[in-house]
Parts: structure tokens; C-alpha cells; sequence
């Protein structure tokens, strides 16, 4: 059974860091969040429901430490101020044509307001739905939908101000 | 996009949130209302950005570090019952006899550690001007650098709840690679250092301890790390503030 659950969770883990790079931007940052999160669920795994999919309750874990780590940060004043340590990876490798749009877009993500980021990063990226996200985050369905359209005007407008609003999209 | 309640359906629409009459009514808005296409347009296109960003990571293998702490804690649970063990022979025996049969124990594999750490401590908890070189203020730097140079993931535990607040810390060159040590400060000046270094041998160790004059030196290697925490404080105060270190850093190490 502890062995089951182990291969359930590491069946989670790509998903998760989606996630965390999304959250947080750094990707050594973001897998630092995963792990904690992993190991946080194998302490509480008796707490979780195996009526419920596994991956909404790790996204709840994740999050959770994220903000916590989030509000130590910005008490202490300082969140990142690594630059001389020429180990920080980018959060994505992305082909050289790409580089740019893809820059700008972390860039914008990274100036939007943690309430916003974490609601467009579940719903645009994770595509939880609304009330998963409500009920991650704790706040009514009318709260996600506000946060939400709020964070997509303000990337909509950071990244028209760069000039990146018509990015090409291959898939 | 302006925030109206139209932009919020669409939204929704979007995001695949509605059905029946509620999705056929903005289908019916986008037929007819430019402004919400453009809308739909610019939340499609932010969404497959998004993805365009991000979605290479799904591809990647589970990195071996997240692997390891998917797995439950066995290699741990073990020298977690160790500590247990000692920390009961403590108990049982007296401070004297188990101290020396911790003593008779350590001989073996962590000879240096102990003494390492508390010459550190010695050396730079009684420093006024500059205890530390990097100051609690850059605690998230401090956490970086140090496992960077020490080789190993490290933690800086917080000691508030014990009466400790970090100081900050610094790097030491020592005989088994880089280590750091981390100092904390209580209300009256009290100070404690926790010394940290890569456990380059692997061979664990349950949690010991020695005395040198009044500080004393807690220590232990588990997988990664050997770790030795220092104070003037009794011993029992010692093991106790020791084996919660112990559980904070364990979580990481």
C-alpha cells in the first residue's frame, strides 16, 4: 500500500512541477516546491480521501506551501537575490525562435500579483475548473472568476505594452 | 478586455465551465458582438502560450531527487529509531554513562566532528561585529549558497518557536570539504551555531554528544549531512533542541 501510493504520487510529479514553474517561475525554485509537497503527502497521506483524485489533493499541498513560503519571503523583504550564484536555470528551454515571446511571457507572469498568477496558472495551464480552484484556494467561486479575468487584462495589456500580443503559436 | 460580466461568461466559455442554455447564450453573444471574439480570441491565445512555456516540462523524466522523496522515509525511519534508542539509553543510564557510551559509539566514524564544530562556535559566536557573513535578512541567498558550496540541499531550520532567531552564517573550509555553520541568537544573547557539512562517507550515525568546558556539542550524520549543534545550554536542553533541528532538517536531507 505505502508502496503504491509512492508510484501514484511520482505518476503526479510531471504535472506538478508544471504546476510550481508556473507558481513560482525558477525551476530549481519550483522543484524544491515538489519535493516538499511530495514529502509533505507521504506524512499525511492518511489524511488523504481515496474517493478524490489524487492530483487536486497534491495541487492543494503545493500550493499551500508555496504561499506560506511566499508570505515568509515578502516578510523578510527578500525573495530572490541569487544572481551571483550562476546556478539559476531558466524555468523553460525553449527554441531559440521561441526565446523571446516565451521571456516576455515569464516576465509578465512574474508581475502580476500572487492572487491573480496562482488563479490564471490553475485554471489556464493546470485546467482545473472553477470550483477546483475555489476550493484549493478557499474562496468562492465569484472570487476565482473576478481574480481570473482580472489576471488575464493585465498579461493581455503587459504583454501588448511588449509587443508581443500577436506571438505566433505553432503547435 | 474590460472587466463586465460578458467577459466573465466568456471567460467561462473558454474555460469549458458552462453548458446547455448558459453556453448557447454566449455563443449566440459571439456571434454577433465583436469585442467578445476578440476577447475569446486573446484568452485562447494567452492560454496556449501558457502551455507553449510550460508544457516541455511534462515531458521530462521525474528528476532522481523527487523521486527519493516520493519514496517513504525507510533509510530515515531507521536512524530515526537509532536517535530514539540513544536518546532512551540517555534516560536510562544517566547523563554520565550515556554520554560515554555515545562517547564509545562516536569513536569510529565522526572523531572530528564534534571537535570541528566546536572550535567553529568558539571561534565566531563570541564575534560582535561580524558574527556572520551573510545576514539573516538574505536567509533565502544564505540557504542557496550553502548547499551550493557544501554539496548537498540544506535547510536553515527555524528555531523561533525554541527562543532562537537566525543571525544568518557563514562558510568554513574544513578537513571533509566546505561546511556551513548557521548562528542563532536567543532574547538575551544566548548563542547557538548549527555546523553542517556533506556526510562524505555516507556511514550514519545516531545522535551523540560532548562537552567542552560549558558548550556543548550535539551531533549526528544521517544519509547526506553530518551536523553538529553547539551552545552553552545543559545537556538534556542540548539533546532536546538537537533532535528537533534534527526533525526540521530531516524533511530535506
Amino acid at each position: 500500500m505505502p508502496q503504491d501510493f509512492s508510484t501514484r504520487i511520482i505518476a503526479e510529479v510531471p504535472h506538478l512541477r508544471r504546476f510550481a514553474r508556473g507558481l513560482c517561475g525558477d525551476a530549481s525554485l519550483a522543484d524544491d516546491l515538489v519535493q516538499d509537497c511530495l514529502e509533505r503527502s507521504l506524512k499525511k497521506q492518511h489524511l488523504y480521501d481515496i474517493h478524490r483524485p489524487l492530483r487536486a489533493w497534491l495541487y492543494a499541498i503545493l500550493r499551500n506551501i508555496h504561499v506560506s513560503q511566499w508570505r515568509r519571503a515578502s516578510q523578510f523583504g527578500v525573495m530572490t537575490d541569487v544572481s551571483d550564484l550562476g546556478e539559476q536555470q531558466p524555468s523553460v528551454a525553449p527554441l531559440q525562435e521561441q526565446n523571446l515571446s516565451i521571456m516576455l511571457i515569464t516576465q509578465a507572469l512574474d508581475k502580476l500579483p500572487q492572487q491573480q498568477r496562482e488563479v490564471l496558472v490553475m485554471i489556464s495551464l493546470e485546467e482545473m475548473s472553477y470550483k477546483e480552484a475555489a476550493e484549493i484556494i478557499g474562496v468562492p467561486i465569484g472570487t476565482i472568476m473576478s481574480r481570473l479575468s482580472r489576471a488575464r487584462a493585465t498579461l493581455h495589456q503587459l504583454l501588448e505594452e511588449r509587443g508581443t500580443i500577436h506571438l505566433r503559436v505553432v503547435k | 478586455m474590460n472587466e463586465t460580466v460578458s467577459n466573465w461568461a466568456v471567460h467561462a466559455f473558454a474555460d469549458g465551465e458552462l453548458s446547455g442554455t448558459e453556453k448557447a447564450n454566449v455563443e449566440a453573444l459571439l456571434q454577433g458582438d465583436e469585442a467578445a471574439r476578440a476577447v475569446l480570441a486573446a484568452v485562447l491565445q494567452q492560454n496556449t502560450a501558457l502551455h507553449q512555456v510550460y508544457d516541455n516540462v511534462l515531458q521530462e523524466p521525474v528528476p532522481p531527487r523527487l523521486r527519493a522523496a516520493a519514496q517513504p522515509p525507510r533509510r530515515l525511519s531507521g536512524s530515526r529509531a537509532l536517535i530514539a534508542a540513544s536518546m532512551a539509553g540517555f534516560l536510562a543510564l544517566g547523563g554520565a554513562l550515556g554520554y560515554f557510551a555515545a562517547d564509545h559509539l562516536a569513536k569510529y566514524q565522526a572523531f572530528e566532528l564534534p571537535q570541528i564544530a566546536y572550535l567553529a562556535h568558539q571561534t565566531f559566536a563570541s564575534e560582535v561585529k561580524h558574527p556572520v557573513e551573510v545576514a539573516a535578512a538574505e536567509q533565502d541567498h544564505l540557504q542557496k549558497w550553502l548547499s551550493k558550496r557544501v554539496g548537498q540541499q540544506i535547510k536553515i531550520p527555524d528555531l523561533t518557536a525554541q527562543g532562537y532567531t537566525l543571525l544568518g552564517g557563514r562558510l568554513l573550509a574544513e578537513s571533509e570539504g566546505p561546511a556551513g555553520q548557521l548562528m542563532y541568537e536567543t532574547a538575551d544573547k544566548q548563542r547557538l551555531t548549527v555546523f553542517l557539512t556533506e556526510n562524505a562517507g555516507g556511514v550514519e550515525s545516531a545522535l551523540r554528544l560532548e562537552q567542552h568546558g560549558n558548550l556543548v556539542t550535539c551531533y549526528w550524520r544521517d544519509g547526506k549531512l553530518a551536523m553538529a549543534v553547539t551552545s552553552a545550554l545543559p545537556r538534556d536542553d542540548m539533546m532536546n533542541l538537537a533532535r528537533s533541528i534534527y526533525d526540521k532538517m530531516e524533511a530535506k536531507s
